[in-house]
């Protein structure tokens, strides 16, 4: 076997630093020896610009040094640009590298291990932590090698100079390596003072804020004042002497940065008068000084940031300091297609602490064979079914699968033969084709996106959408989707000839359901730009985020009398709504029937603090111009914060009479009026089917609705070409734009797609409504039984009745195990929990 | 007509404040401070039910509490083959706050003796708000557990005398 790598986690700091960067880092090296080289060149050029150019007075020596001075500087100056964008590169390369090794590595980790770590610490560890240490890693060769090299030259190029003279100046140096970190301790225990202090005084504001009440209650300001007072004083005090300390290294480290030319000048001056020392010299030691200053404060900073960074690396990779209790993939074979029989002995599984959850299992299942696990909340089923599913690390006994034992398998075998459906599926960001291939992708290839060609077709995907229910949910995110301009116009036309058919069979039945288009009456379920303009913009300046925008618009605004009625309407809209959802999350829960969006809200609580305080008329431009677009945006059937008040109805139902007369004189092309014969780009092809907009979001207007538009959509054969556009409806972070039925109802079609040897089903049906879950299990029976082996955990008793085998289970262990109708007549624990306890 | 908008056309009160003065008079969520309240007033919705509509099917986990806003409704329990009628709500009763708290499949079904309008609260925004605001609780569990505990004592307090039967079932307060 070859030798595997040190894990992430195991891996020391000064690891990285070589790890992938080896070229770069040489690289580095040299400029950083070039760069010291040019640093010294310098020095030397100063001295013979005196000595020799000026005092031989000597104008073509002077251009010469001159010219090789500035030619250094230009060259250090530019070679430290590059240690510094190379550095970055290093720095930021190691970063990646530590984030993405580690990330792989926390998603092998055994479930256990996330019960006791919160998301955000993971989040903290992956961004924040890791990022101080990837800086380390940029400097870590770069900044002490230059620093070092750059002491040792000037302090080398020193002694030859002057050796007397520069031992003398240097001699200062090592009092200042005891002073300073001695008075850098004295100032980190002031600040950890400082830190702990302001936190007490922190939770001191924050508990008289909260308790408030009792503190004018008893008029007890004089108790509390002194508390606080007493605080502040110890505060004072830490922070005044944190500052001197902070001031004492500052001003130490200018005074002995001035002491040295002191040296310099006294001994200097002195030997140069003797005769003993070139002016030049004297003038190349005291630029030499200055220099001296950076490198040595270069490296002081740079002991302070490996400090940070070992902390924090330390701290990072100690907390993922633990193994996957599986090989990802098998090294030297391809993973096991494996037959469905499951043998289960003796099994056992106890916790980190010695909890046994399960114990003396014996179960055995013929390949095909479909298994239900009942029992209470807490007896063990789901944990059974996660040891099958090598989720679990079982403790004890045996489990085979096509006479293999888990515990030995691959997790590539496993995701190869076993299908799971969690209690809770998780749903992610994405399409719901994305999701719906989410089991299959990963059973292809777990490193690359799967060539198009060995994934399900279309039709599979569309045959397990309506295995599972969901096909009438996607159906409805397609027909939700505004199509763009450009699309295939077979299609629009046939939803035109689909709106046709739908206002002759349905129009009358479903008005309850549906508000039409009308140019005569007001629409409560469109926005008030909606109302006002009935048409879609020919041009992009009348698009609805344009308009205010719009000189001829906002003309007519005033000309219809509504700029003023609008601007107050958008104030209630904004005083409202910031009130209701001013500190809530951008959830889209809260924000579904709000006319301010989630980015908005923080704008419109600004806007609505200064309308406290300000007049309409008073507002800036913008200000107005944000209430009217709220205004605009408003539509009274879906935003319940205001009422539209019954004078601006009015308003506007003339100001679209008048809007409709004005641009057809005006600019005939700039919005073409919604017309019963032609397509609304502007709106969604439900929408365009109805020639309206639905009123009511309930279960039976849906499935009336529902049922409708399938029979209208197949008669035009479109319903395959508006699944496969609802097929691309973003779920959302988390699937949170689904319901949970939705949810899970695309987890089981995620399995029923990947059609696994054995599927495990833990709860899978349980938030599904009784048409959706009798359908799901009569599938099982028909499709799957003989086929794959089912490992239900089932809750709901009335649907084991055809398994194979029922496993009762209590306290982790199997009380009953028979098929349904042995146990019920056996009148056993299957029995007592059919029918309840007595 | 949308109800909603006959009343919006005849006051101009919105229908959040209304939502809000009546979540404020219902028992279970009277004791919650008043941010909270108009969060949940605003996240409620009204729906119309045609008389012989279900607002839930007995067995179906649908995850909502019903505020009769107009109308009645029947509660049924079916049985084997057959339908028992329980009881009748009138307007302005509240039904099914257990249902916000958990996933529970129906014991009952409810259906529209009446055109109805109904104030409507589903449990996963009711989860969101709790999520949000999760100080409320215990005032929320003590409000849960309270209207438990007066139903029954006001089942004691009306029981017929001759329902030996039923006394034994009793005690669902100390489950």
């Amino acid at each position: 076997m070859e030798k595997a790598p040190t894990p992430v986690f195991k891996r020391s700091l000064f690891s990285w630093v070589f790890s992938g960067n080896i070229k770069l880092q040489v690289i580095l090296l040299i400029i950083v020896v070039v760069t010291v080289f040019a640093r010294v060149l310098p020095l030397e050029m100063q001295k013979r610009i005196i000595n020799e150019a000026i005092n031989l007075r000597k104008i073509d020596l002077l251009l010469i040094y001159c010219g090789i001075y500035i030619a250094a500087v230009v060259l250090a100056s530019g070679l430290k640009f590059l240690i510094n964008v190379l550095q970055s590169i290093i720095g930021q390369q190691a970063a990646a590298s530590m984030r993405k090794g580690l990330y792989h590595h926390i998603l092998t980790l055994p479930l256990n291990f996330f019960r006791r770590t919160q998301p955000g610490m993971v989040v903290a560890s992956l961004i924040t932590e890791l990022a101080t240490a990837g800086d380390f890693i940029g400097m870590a060769v770069a900044i002490p090698v230059t620093s070092v090299l750059t002491l040792l030259a000037i302090a080398g190029y020193l002694f030859w100079l002057n050796p007397l003279l520069a031992a003398l100046s240097l001699s200062i140096y090592p009092l200042v390596v005891f002073l300073l970190p001695w008075l850098q301790k004295k100032a980190n225990r002031e600040n950890k003072k400082r830190v702990d202090t302001t936190r007490d005084l922190s939770s001191k504001i924050a508990e008289s804020i909260s308790g408030i009440h009792e503190i004018q209650g008893n008029g007890a300001f004089g108790i509390e004042n002194r508390k606080y007072d007493r605080l502040v004083d110890k505060l004072t005090k830490v922070r005044i002497r944190w500052n001197i300390y902070r001031f004492a290294i500052k001003v130490s480290n200018n005074f002995f940065n001035n002491l040295s030319p002191f040296i310099i000048f006294i001994l200097g001056g002195y030997l140069a008068i003797k005769g003993r020392l070139e002016l030049g010299a004297l003038v190349a030691f005291l630029s030499a000084q200055e220099k001296l200053f950076d490198p040595w404060r270069e490296l002081i900073d740079f002991y302070q940031s490996y400090q940070d960074a070992s902390v924090s690396y330390k701290r990072t990779m100690e907390y993922f300091d633990a193994e996957s209790e599986y090989v990802l993939e098998p090294a030297d074979r391809k993973p096991f297609e494996l037959d469905g029989n499951i043998e289960i002995k003796d099994l056992s599984f106890a916790t980190e602490t010695g909890v046994r959850l399960l114990s003396e299992i014996n179960v055995s299942l013929k390949s095909g064979q479909h298994l239900a696990l009942v029992g209470f909340s807490g007896s063990g089923k789901s944990t059974l079914a996660l040891c099958i599913g090598q989720l679990y690390n079982y403790t004890g006994g045996n489990l085979l699968i096509g006479e293999k034992e888990v515990a030995t398998l691959t997790k590539k075998d496993i995701v190869q033969n076993v299908g799971f459906v969690s209690q809770s599926p998780f749903i992610f960001d994405g399409t719901i084709e994305e999701n719906l291939l989410y089991a299959c992708r990963a059973k292809l290839n777990s490193n690359d996106a799967a060539p198009d060609s060995s994934l399900p077709s279309l039709d599979d995907m569309i045959e397990v959408l309506q295995q599972t229910g969901i096909f009438v949910d996607v159906l409805r995110f397609g027909l939700n989707t505004v199509l763009a301009y450009d699309h295939d116009k077979t299609f629009v036309a046939k939803i035109i000839r689909v709106r046709e058919n739908f206002q002759r069979n349905y129009g009358r039945t479903l008005t309850d359901y549906v508000e039409f288009f009308d140019d005569d009456r007001y629409l409560y379920y469109s926005s008030i730009s909606e109302n006002l303009i009935l048409g879609t913009p020919g041009r992009e300046e009348f698009s609805e985020k344009k308009l205010l925008r719009n000189d001829y618009f906002t003309t007519f605004l005033k000309q219809a009398d509504l700029t003023r009625p609008l601007m107050n309407l958008g104030a209630d809209l904004s005083r409202q709504t910031v009130d209701i959802l001013g500190n809530l999350p951008p959830d889209e829960v809260f924000f579904q029937q709000s006319p301010i969006n989630a980015d908005e809200l923080e704008e419109y609580r600004l806007l609505a603090e200064r309308l406290r305080k300000t007049k309409l008329h008073q507002l800036s431009i913008p200000d107005q111009e944000r209430l009217l677009e709220l205004a605009l945006r408003f539509t009274p059937g879906r935003h319940k914060m205001a009422a539209l008040p019954e004078v601006l109805e009015k308003l506007i139902l003339e100001g679209r009479a008048l809007f409709r007369d004005k641009i057809s004189k005006d600019d005939p092309g700039a919005v073409s009026f919604y017309d019963i014969s032609e397509y609304i780009y502007s709106q969604t092809i439900l929408n365009n089917i109805f020639f309206g907009k639905t009123k009511a979001e309930s279960p039976q207007a849906q499935e009336k609705i529902n049922q409708s538009i399938i029979q209208l959509l197949i008669a035009e054969d479109l319903l395959e070409a508006v699944i496969k556009i609802g097929m691309d409806f973003q779920v959302g972070s988390k699937g949170d734009k689904l319901s949970g039925g939705q949810r899970q109802k695309l987890a089981i079609a995620r399995v029923f797609l990947k059609d696994p040897k054995i599927m495990i089903l833990d709860e899978a049906t349980s938030a599904l409504d009784n048409k959706s879950q009798a359908r799901i299990q009569n599938l099982l029976e028909t499709r799957w039984k003989g086929n794959s082996t089912v490992i239900a955990v089932v809750h709901r008793l009335d649907i084991i009745k055809n398994y194979d085998r029922v496993a009762v289970m209590k306290a982790g262990k199997i009380g009953e195990l028979g098929s349904y109708d042995e146990l019920m007549a056996k009148k056993g624990m299957l029995y007592e929990l059919v029918h309840g306890t007595k | 007509m949308n109800s909603s908008m006959e009343q919006n056309e005849m006051c101009p009160t919105c229908e959040f404040d209304k939502n809000l003065s009546i979540l404020r008079e219902i028992y279970f969520f009277s004791e919650l401070p008043l941010d909270t309240l108009k969060v949940l007033a605003y996240l409620c919705t009204r729906e119309n039910f045609k008389s012989g509509e279900y607002l839930f099917h007995q067995k179906e986990d649908d995850g909502r509490a019903f505020y009769l806003i107009s109308g009645q409704a029947r509660m049924f329990h079916e049985e084997g083959g057959s339908t028992v009628i329980i009881r009748d709500f009138d307007k302005d009763t509240f039904i099914g706050s257990l249902a916000l708290l958990g996933s529970f499949r129906r014991l009952f079904s409810l259906q529209a003796l009446t055109d109805m309008t109904c104030l409507i609260l589903e449990r996963q925004k009711f989860a969101k708000v709790l999520e949000q605001f999760p100080a409320i609780m215990p005032r929320v569990l003590q409000a849960a557990a309270g209207s438990i505990y007066s139903w029954e004592k006001k089942f004691l307090a009306q029981m017929d005398e001759g329902c030996d039967k039923c006394r034994r079932k009793l005690g669902v307060s100390v489950v």
